[in-house]
């Protein structure tokens, strides 16, 4: 395989930010290729780049203007001009022998009793058992497609689309964080307690956010997820071993 | 030097210049939502520009000196009184300890900066003193200033900050005749400059006329997320989805029912609506002054000019620094 990054177009976001564009479609192979521009930016940082932001289809290079509209060795007038010669630079250059490992995170679930209010439902609404929505649900390695919404949520690819429900038709005021829900064909965790819409089939006692840690958010976007299913004393053992922080 | 929060006002918080390093963690920026002022404000008593300070909201705060105090306030939100005298804006200010300050009405903005020598001490959360109350870190304790809260500075003057200090310090309210040299700008007739976002095209020719002749007012349910704008809505050409990408603070989006968001300090940092618009980041801190009800019209400039703009309100602001650095050589 000859990795090269293949995006489309590259155009502002603001003064401070500009968007590398890989199309119109949520892929592996977008996911792959975002991955391996990220990786590249790495390798060669541009000086005043403050944060890379990888999203479905683009990765968006946010910087500090000054320090790139000082750096006379990238052609071009302005900092957008500047920035799509630095990545235009990449491609050609050091496209060899780089991959981007993705990592393998298991997220233990309790599916049980309050932590699960809307399990019943969801079950219903897919002529399931409940225990059937929990095995479909914990038994698929998902992908972290992108992080957004709030601070440590993941987008996953990947459920089972046997298991798809769509959102309640109120909101709840209060979902507290850990979380485990579905909304149409997506799932995800909330890492905050927040008002949400989603169904809730479960949660998890592990902290995917804390703003304390190096790494605030545990998930990243490529990371591969499993969520594995445990009992009420797992939890609270779990929790017991792992107080938030 | 320290203060004790007696009436905290309708919404008061620690910011600084934002949490840039983590928006791939959808760690939002935050930061003051009129960043040109809170640095305007750091610069009249010789800080560095991204020293924390503190964001009123219109005005009915109080606070008491509980040290002799070194401060400096900007913006449009209030005017700072000590007992009922008036005290001027933009430009280092020594109040004695025991000092009453109150914020009173101003009509011509709804923020107000307060920046005190040395900053306020404040642990860094992800690389910022930004208070995120959303997610509940950053700032003091992660929230709002209440009713008691005591704040304190950093006792690590510059050089400036200790000349300027000595040079007004006495047993009475005292301060500068000089000022930063930049009135504040009110909006009255202002026109925002803005951007084609990326999604411009989706939107019918009429709709886009709309949008570059007609006003937008500021809806009350606006907050540091975004400001929702009531006008005529925009139309689009055809209907299509738009995956979750970037956006930032700036960004006009558009959302279902054809209505404008501006996203501001605190918005998330992906998003799924069309970017019919960003705001040129020179007339961004302007937004940070707009109060429920006021009006705003837009009027479109390319990304490479909106660039010079922004190049030349950094340079304006170097400029003032320098300015008030030869005061003290």
């Amino acid at each position: 395989m000859q990795p090269s990054p293949n995006y489309l177009r590259i155009y502002p976001l603001s003064e401070k930010a500009v968007s590398i564009a890989f199309g119109q479609t949520i892929s592996e192979q977008n996911l792959r290729d975002i991955a391996l521009l990220n990786k590249l930016i790495e390798q060669q940082p541009l000086p005043g780049l403050l944060s890379t932001v990888p999203a479905y289809a683009t990765l968006t290079l946010f910087y500090e203007p000054g320090t790139v509209k000082a750096l006379h060795s990238l052609k071009g007038e302005t900092c957008a001009e500047k920035i799509k010669t630095y990545i235009d630079g990449l491609g050609a250059s050091s496209n060899n022998g780089v991959e981007v490992n993705s990592r393998r995170i298991t997220i233990p679930v309790c599916y049980e009793g309050d932590y699960a209010p809307d399990l019943n439902f969801v079950a219903e609404h897919n002529n399931l058992k409940p225990g059937e929505v929990v095995h479909l649900h914990s038994s698929v390695t998902y992908k972290v497609y992108m992080i957004g919404f709030v601070p440590g949520f993941a987008y996953l690819g990947g459920m089972d689309k046997r298991i798809a429900t769509p959102r309640l038709s109120k909101p709840r005021t209060v979902i507290p964080a850990g979380s485990v829900g579905i909304a149409g064909e997506q799932t995800g965790v909330y890492p905050l307690t927040t008002p949400g819409g989603w169904q809730l089939i479960g949660r998890t006692p592990v902290q995917l956010f804390n703003p304390l840690a190096e790494a605030p958010a545990l998930l990243k976007a490529g990371d591969e997820v499993i969520f594995k299913s445990i009992s009420l004393t797992e939890f609270n053992e779990y929790l017991h071993e792992n107080p938030y922080r | 030097m320290k203060i004790r929060i007696v009436k905290p006002g309708l919404l008061t918080t620690i910011q600084d210049l934002g949490r840039w390093a983590y928006l791939a963690q959808a760690v939002p920026v935050s930061g003051a939502m009129d960043t040109y002022s809170a640095r305007l404000a750091n610069k009249c008593i010789g800080n560095p520009d991204n020293d924390a300070v503190i964001e009123f909201t219109a005005s009915g705060a109080s606070f008491i000196a509980e040290t002799d105090l070194l401060i400096a306030y900007t913006g449009g939100g209030a005017i700072l009184e000590v007992n009922e005298q008036q005290l001027p804006p933009n430009r280092p200010l020594f109040v004695p300890v025991g000092s009453n300050i109150t914020f009173t009405n101003s009509r011509n903005g709804f923020r107000t900066y307060l920046a005190i020598a040395g900053g306020w001490d404040l642990p860094l959360v992800l690389g910022s003193r930004s208070t995120y109350t959303i997610a509940g870190f950053g700032g003091h304790k992660g929230r709002s200033l209440q009713k008691q809260d005591i704040l304190e500075s950093s006792q690590n003057l510059t050089p400036l900050a200790e000349k300027i200090f000595l040079s007004l310090k006495t047993d009475h309210i005292n301060y500068s005749s000089w000022h930063a040299g930049v009135p504040f700008r009110t909006l009255d007739n202002y026109t925002i400059r803005i951007m084609p976002g990326h999604e411009f095209g989706w939107f019918e020719g009429q709709s886009i006329a709309t949008l570059l002749s007609t006003a937008y007012n500021i809806n009350n349910r606006s907050n540091r997320m975004g400001c929702f704008l009531d006008g005529i809505q925009m139309k689009r050409r055809h209907q299509q989805e738009l995956l979750s990408t970037a956006v930032t603070p700036g960004t006009i989006q558009v959302v279902n029912d054809g209505s404008l968001v501006l996203l501001m300090a605190d918005a998330q940092t992906t998003g799924g609506y069309p970017r019919i618009a960003q705001i040129a980041a020179a007339d961004l801190p302007l937004c940070g002054q707009l109060k429920p009800g006021d009006a705003i019209k837009f009027e479109e400039i390319s990304f490479h000019d909106a660039e010079t703009l922004y190049f030349e309100q950094e340079n304006n602001i170097e400029m003032i620094g320098q300015a008030i650095a030869a005061k003290f050589r």
